[in-house]
């Protein structure tokens, strides 16, 4: 099979070749060059790491590399291409008409293996007592334990560029590409029979994302402007996985199964699990770019609609962008940025069974709420920097900066929550000729309110009130947790500082040395007795080796060290 | 040309020292322009001498463009240089114009005037302008290597950010040093609309390739509609998936444990602790156990999902389907 798809690949290229020769007109020449070749790759003895890419098959393969390049009177063209195997393989072609057209169509594959089960490592309470109550907690079961997880994922990207008018720079641009992805996944699904069963198969992967950018641009009054109108969609074409939801057992005290089934949305039911949505995405950018004053300007509003097919829901964004540069002196440059957005996405009702519905046990409560959600949102960034040439060899800038992000109904309904962060950074460059330079960067971020997840990252302790629970009960059931969790806390940072120093030596333009070091610590300052930190330190030294046009030699050493500081949140058991 | 002035240290801030020594410049004037009277002299008088350029630039990308091109703007040596008859009368390196030397305080590189799509919008407020780059640093326009004359991309983006090619390295990584991607996928390295090279914020640019994990869902996990990188690392990291640690550790940052990784297993009943006739027990055993177990073991959809969860305890939104 892989010899037959050598053998039409190979067969298509000299067709192309033939036809591209056939049909140029005039003087032509062409250069190409082909290598054929094998390769073998052994994997006894290997363990299949996780995540891996380019892995060969355990057997001889032949291997062809073609390039070939095409010139006539008014055009040339460039074809490059390598076929590995038959999951790895590469083909682009370049090509030029006159001064008026340029396009090119790559294509691009990879395979990467899962290489792990996602079930490894499952450490849990296990069964003491067959079936009955006690001990329980996770069981799990693997359906198709040999199958080898992995995804193929092909993409091709197609881009042409045509100059309608030279005089007013007038061009249009295009833009496709297709990603499509292919394989076996492994799907896990986990019901509540006695507790947690988890159930691990196997399922096609058959997801293809489009993409498509259109746009037009052209100079008027010595100012450029365009447009670009911009298209994504992705879909799932894979057969719908499904699990059956067993009817729940409590693992603890069989005799309470009516009790226990009550706190699920749904038993005995096979449903579908792990789909995928079906979303369009459409976007009209108007960009405007040229001089004002002493200094250039380039800024851009764009709207965009992202729709999710299956549940109608949508999301929209507005986005405005301006920078300007402006010398304040010969030696000295003002560049400013701004750039705001505002973000709204469909709320949605959650509509649930009151719990307790259709039991005679207790009081019934209703549970429905809105799905408020986090991407319903404004901010905006702003940023001015000051470079100055101090003299012929040093150079010394100035940022400061400010971001605003005022989130709506996070994570509070009726309460938002609204991050501000003021940065300033300092950079010093020395140079000397082209042969050396250096430079030290110094930069902060100070915010305040910065990001919390939904749910809160503790459950809030000695809460006295446990709605909507009535006194009498004994106690505190699951879903309390959803009014216990909110709590505006967050394990991200605070205060954030980053340090950096390069220093580069290139006798000449052959050579490059690099060393550096680049450092960054951060702390939540509002937790300072839970002392959440990170800090980062990476030393580097790079050799870079050019002594001529077919030779590159790298040689590098780098060190990371990376430390988090932070608490373990305390399991809890209040069920 | 030359003229400094110092501010004065006494009693002054720190940061308005160093607005005024920023502000106050000097003045420096680099001959590198040819005289206004200079007249062009076509390319076969500068291959007279330069003909071991002429030679290698016939074949670049510029010198093919060159000779298919069937207007007046072909490119020629003084499409970039200038006027050269100056240059060609007194020989004299100084008076031509040398793009090699253009810098951020200078006018908009010679290369913008053809070179005009919306990549190099931003190349004016670009982080690589102010960092004393310029097109040159990467392109050798006379050189005929790669499509834009460059160096092997990555390793050309790694001689100066040699700390990133650490974490391509590192188990996890995108594919990179594969050469299935390159560091232009996500970096717009003329100038992006925000910092880092960024043309867009980090979520959107992740879904462009990414695009099952956009939604909007009727469950989101809320990291994921606010910026990727509080979980991901994009260039590389010991944690499967791209993700800045392993799990449970990652998820711990923000979710409590819960009791069915870390109560210790026992024969009989057990019961909660809220009632004196319940109990249950975390163990530094259970604990073990317990942080050796992966969240998304059953949160597997943690990008957001449209199907309720199982059990009411989370109001459908556990991410577990």
């Amino acid at each position: 099979m892989k010899y037959l798809q050598i053998l039409m690949l190979s067969g298509l290229l000299v067709l192309s070749i033939c036809g591209l020769t056939v049909a140029s007109q005039g003087t032509t020449s062409d250069v190409n060059s082909v290598w054929i070749g094998s390769h073998y790759t052994d994997f006894s003895d290997y363990v299949k790491k996780a995540g891996e890419y380019n892995l060969g098959n355990d057997e001889v393969l032949p291997e062809i590399k073609l390039n070939y390049g095409l010139r006539g009177e008014n055009y040339f063209m460039r074809l490059n291409s390598h076929y590995y195997d038959d999951k790895n393989i590469f083909g682009n072609l370049t090509g030029y008409y006159e001064d008026r057209l340029k396009f090119n169509v790559q294509y691009q594959s990879l395979i990467k293996q899962a290489g792990r089960d996602l079930l490894e490592n499952l450490e849990a309470r296990e069964s003491v007592g067959g079936n009955t109550g006690g001990g329980k907690m996770l069981t799990h079961e693997v359906l198709d334990a040999d199958a080898d997880y992995n995804t193929h994922r092909q993409m091709i990207t197609t881009e042409a560029d045509f100059v309608i008018d030279k005089k007013h720079k007038v061009n249009l641009m295009v833009a496709h590409r297709t990603i499509m992805e292919s394989g076996t996944e492994q799907m896990i699904s986990n019901s509540h029979c006695f507790s947690c069963h988890i159930t691990s198969r196997s399922a096609d992967i058959d997801k293809i994302t489009h993409q498509i950018i259109a746009g037009l641009q052209a100079e008027v009054v010595g100012q450029t402007i365009g447009y670009e109108f911009g298209f994504r969609s992705f879909k799932s074409n894979a057969d719908e996985v499904y699990n059956h939801y067993d009817v729940a057992v409590n693992p603890n005290d069989s005799s309470a199964a009516g009790e226990f089934s009550s706190r699920l949305l749904y038993e005995d039911s096979t449903l579908p699990y792990g789909t995928y949505p079906e979303t369009k995405k459409m976007s009209h950018k108007f960009r405007v770019k040229g001089d004002a004053g002493k200094g250039n300007y380039a800024a851009a509003i764009s709207y965009s609609k992202a729709e999710n097919n299956i549940t109608n829901l949508a999301s929209t964004a507005w986005v405005g962008s301006a920078s300007y540069a402006v010398g304040l002196s010969p030696r000295t440059r003002l560049i400013a940025r701004v750039k705001a957005s505002r973000l709204r996405t469909d709320d949605t009702l959650i509509d649930l069974p009151n719990y307790r519905e259709g039991t005679s046990a207790g009081p019934q409560t209703n549970f429905d709420f809105t799905r408020y959600s986090s991407l319903d949102r404004a901010d905006a960034r702003f940023s001015a920097e000051v470079i100055s040439r101090l003299n012929k060899k040093v150079t010394a800038s100035v940022l400061l900066g400010y971001d605003w992000i005022d989130r709506y109904d996070y994570p509070i309904a009726g309460e938002g929550l609204t991050t501000k962060r003021m940065k300033g950074q300092l950079k010093v460059r020395y140079r000397k000729g082209i042969k050396y330079s250096t430079f030290v960067k110094y930069r902060f971020e100070k915010t305040t309110d910065p990001f919390v997840s939904g749910r809160g990252l503790f459950e809030e302790r000695g809460r006295d009130e446990l709605n909507p629970i009535p006194e009498t009960f004994r106690f505190v059931f699951y879903f309390q947790r959803e009014d216990l969790r909110y709590q505006s806390i967050t394990t991200e940072p605070t205060d954030e500082h980053i340090f950096e120093w390069t220093s580069r030596w290139m006798p000449d333009r052959k050579v490059n040395l690099t060393i550096g070091l680049k450092g960054s610590y951060d702390k939540n300052g509002d937790l300072d007795s839970l002392d959440i930190n990170h800090l980062a330190l990476r030393p580097n030294l790079n050799l870079n080796i050019n002594p001529n046009m077919n030779w590159s030699i790298n040689l590098g050493g780098n060190y990371g060290y990376y430390k988090s500081s932070g608490p373990i949140t305390v399991a809890l058991f209040d069920g | 040309m030359r003229s400094r002035s110092s501010p004065k240290l006494m009693g002054a801030p720190v940061v308005m020292l160093i607005f005024c020594l920023l502000l106050v410049s000097s003045i420096l004037v680099y001959a590198n322009q040819p005289p206004p009277d200079a007249a062009l002299v076509g390319n076969e008088t500068c291959v007279d001498c330069h003909d071991e350029i002429s030679e290698a630039f016939s074949t670049t990308l510029h010198g093919m463009i060159s000779e298919l091109s069937k207007t007046e703007n072909a490119v020629s040596c003084e499409s970039c240089h200038g006027p050269g008859s100056a240059h060609v009368e007194e020989m004299e390196p100084e008076l031509i114009y040398n793009p090699a030397k253009e810098d951020q305080f200078g006018d908009m590189p010679t290369c913008l005037g053809c070179h005009n799509s919306p990549n190099f919008d931003n190349w004016p407020f670009a982080a690589h302008n102010s960092g004393d780059l310029n097109c040159t640093s990467c392109h050798k326009i006379h050189e005929p290597q790669a499509d834009a004359g460059m160096y092997n991309e990555m390793h050309l983006c790694l001689g100066c950010h040699s700390d990133i090619s650490a974490s391509m390295f590192m188990p996890s990584h995108h594919p990179l040093r594969e050469g299935k991607m390159s560091c232009l996928d996500c970096h717009e390295v003329h100038g992006g609309s925000i910092e880092h090279t960024l043309e867009d914020a980090k979520r959107e640019l992740c879904f462009s390739c990414h695009a099952d994990k956009e939604g909007p869902f009727v469950y989101e996990h809320a990291p994921v509609n606010e910026d990727c990188t509080i979980c991901h690392t994009p260039h590389g990291s010991v944690a499967d998936n791209l993700l800045i640690q392993t799990e449970p550790s990652l998820c711990l940052n923000c979710h409590p444990m819960h009791f069915h990784a870390a109560i210790e297993g026992i024969d009989t009943l057990f019961y909660a602790p809220v009632d004196s006739s319940r109990y249950g027990v975390s163990t530094p055993d259970a604990w073990k156990r317990g942080m050796l177990t992966k969240c998304s073991q059953c949160h597997t959809a943690v990008h957001g999902t449209d199907l309720p969860s199982q059990a009411t305890s989370t109001s459908g939104s556990a991410l577990t389907r």
